[in-house]
């Protein structure tokens, strides 16, 4: 009697460990595939990702991909979704790749001097970047775009200059270009 | 961390606070040069008053913006009591987010410390702190030669896996045991559960007299029951030393101890003596000495 008491406790043992145990493979498992997904997505393979369930890793690394591939307003998008989701090193990432979208996306806009959608994307930029490094303040790359996207808005603000009255523009132009140029916020 | 300096201001005769109230007033602030764009600045004042003096601590800096260039991102305070006064501890952490277009000093602005002492309101200011900020980079926004005039977006770093890891070789560690314990009990284990039961049967009997020899009997058909795998009768001793070979130097003895176990069971006119005990004793050492491998 006492012999099948223990044997049945032992085999119960086994099976809730063994329980358990597969349960932590399966969880290992999933997470190799995730990170498999995450290289795949970096290394500019497209992945499926389920936005609602994916976690914030994947969704940020397919982000990447998407801006990678100038799908500038699903990157947007992706990176909306999980801007409240993960730590707080993952939320600055999260800010400063979005950052990056706007800057990039004002940066073109520049270059086709369309200054007046490269405005509000700038200032977007800015924001993204400020609240990134307010999450990380050593968080190096976005001090270093936050520090483009500022020096890019009074070059911009000089192209405006171009097209207006020359007299006008010359009063302005020495306003900011003489002298030791002032920096910005 | 920080090598912090010491900024001390002397109050007295300079503040607007009520004579005696102020004991002591001291502004710890960090090296004043060095500061980048996103840089935080700590600022820790210290102050100490009288007993019946009160810092308003409603009318200290609050967090959020403080120009179009400086956040407060922190601000704590804490009361402790000295020997008659008050000692308060301030602290402040300040971002900075100026982007200079070359080395610029730049000042956290200073503010006054409300205090209140029998009703009167006084202030202690706090000075300005001046410090330098220097740029990134070049003036001009431009690309390098490869193309790049931005740092590239933050890829996310691979997931740990680490806690699934260790939890896996724990429970299949744990399984494992688990496991073996059972093939133990059902005797898949035939050499391990081989290896003790005349030793156990030995340690059993040792101090044990004719007068239990019914104890004696059941210890040694128990040894010969487990290696046997299930219950050894006489009539298989044959079979059991066909199968346990090493065994069979001691066939005689094992007869005897059948025949001797049957009388004693079944047997009406068994009268035990010690030279029985001594027989029974004999053939648990053999055997043990034959499962220790020594014969």
């Amino acid at each position: 009697m006492l012999r099948a008491i223990r044997h049945g406790l032992v085999w119960a043992s086994l099976s809730v460990v063994g329980a358990i145990s597969l349960y932590c493979l399966y969880t290992w498992h999933g997470l190799n595939v995730e990170n498999a997904t995450i290289q795949q997505l970096l290394s500019g393979q497209d992945v499926a990702v389920e936005q609602v369930v994916a976690k914030p890793q994947i969704r940020l690394a397919r982000a990447c991909y998407l801006k990678q591939k100038k799908r500038y307003d699903e990157a947007l998008a992706t990176l909306s979704a999980i801007m409240a989701v993960g730590d707080s090193a993952l939320q600055a990432k999260v800010r400063y790749n979005l950052g990056n979208i706007y800057l990039e996306q004002a940066v073109v806009s520049v270059e086709n001097n369309d200054t007046s959608r490269a405005m509000p994307l700038v200032m977007l930029a800015k924001q993204a970047y400020r609240q990134a490094l307010a999450l990380d303040s050593q968080f190096w790359d976005a001090k270093y775009n936050l520090e483009v996207a500022m020096r890019l808005l009074p070059e911009m603000e000089r192209l405006d200059l171009e097209n207006e009255d020359p007299k006008q523009q010359k009063a302005e132009l020495w306003t900011t270009v003489p002298g030791f140029p002032r920096g910005l916020p | 961390m920080k090598i912090l300096l010491l900024f001390f201001l002397v109050l007295a005769g300079c503040s607007n606070t009520e004579h005696g109230a102020v004991r002591a007033f001291t502004v710890h602030t960090p090296r004043p040069f060095g500061y980048v764009l996103g840089d935080e600045i700590p600022q820790q004042i210290i102050l100490e008053t009288a007993s019946d003096v009160a810092l308003q601590t409603g009318a200290l800096p609050i967090k959020g913006t403080i120009n179009r260039w400086l956040e407060l991102k922190q601000a704590t305070w804490e009361k402790t009591e000295i020997p008659d006064g008050w000692r308060y501890v301030i602290d402040l952490n300040y971002q900075v987010f100026y982007v200079p277009l070359e080395v610029k000093m730049l000042k956290i602005p200073g503010f006054a410390l409300q205090l209140s002492q029998q009703g009167k309101i006084s202030s202690q200011p706090v000075p300005d702190w001046a410090f330098t900020v220097a740029p990134l980079r070049e003036l001009a926004v431009r690309k390098d030669d490869n193309g790049e005039y931005m740092r590239p977006d933050a890829e996310p770093h691979q997931i740990a896996s680490t806690n699934a890891q260790i939890a896996f070789g724990l429970s299949a560690s744990l399984a494992l045991a688990i496991a073996g314990y059972l093939a133990y009990l059902y005797g898949y284990f035939p050499i391990l559960n081989r290896s003790n039961v005349f030793k156990q049967a030995l340690r059993k009997i040792s101090r044990l007299s004719k007068g239990d020899i019914g104890q004696i009997l059941a210890a040694v058909h128990y040894a010969f029951n487990q290696l046997n795998g299930k219950p050894l009768f006489q009539v298989q001793v044959a079979d059991f030393l066909s199968r346990h070979p090493e065994y069979a130097a001691l066939k005689v003895q094992l007869e005897w101890f059948f025949a001797y176990s049957n009388r004693y069971h079944f047997g009406h006119s068994l009268v035990v003596i010690d030279d029985d005990v001594v027989r029974l004793k004999n053939l648990c050492q053999h055997c043990r000495a034959i499962e220790r491998g020594s014969r």
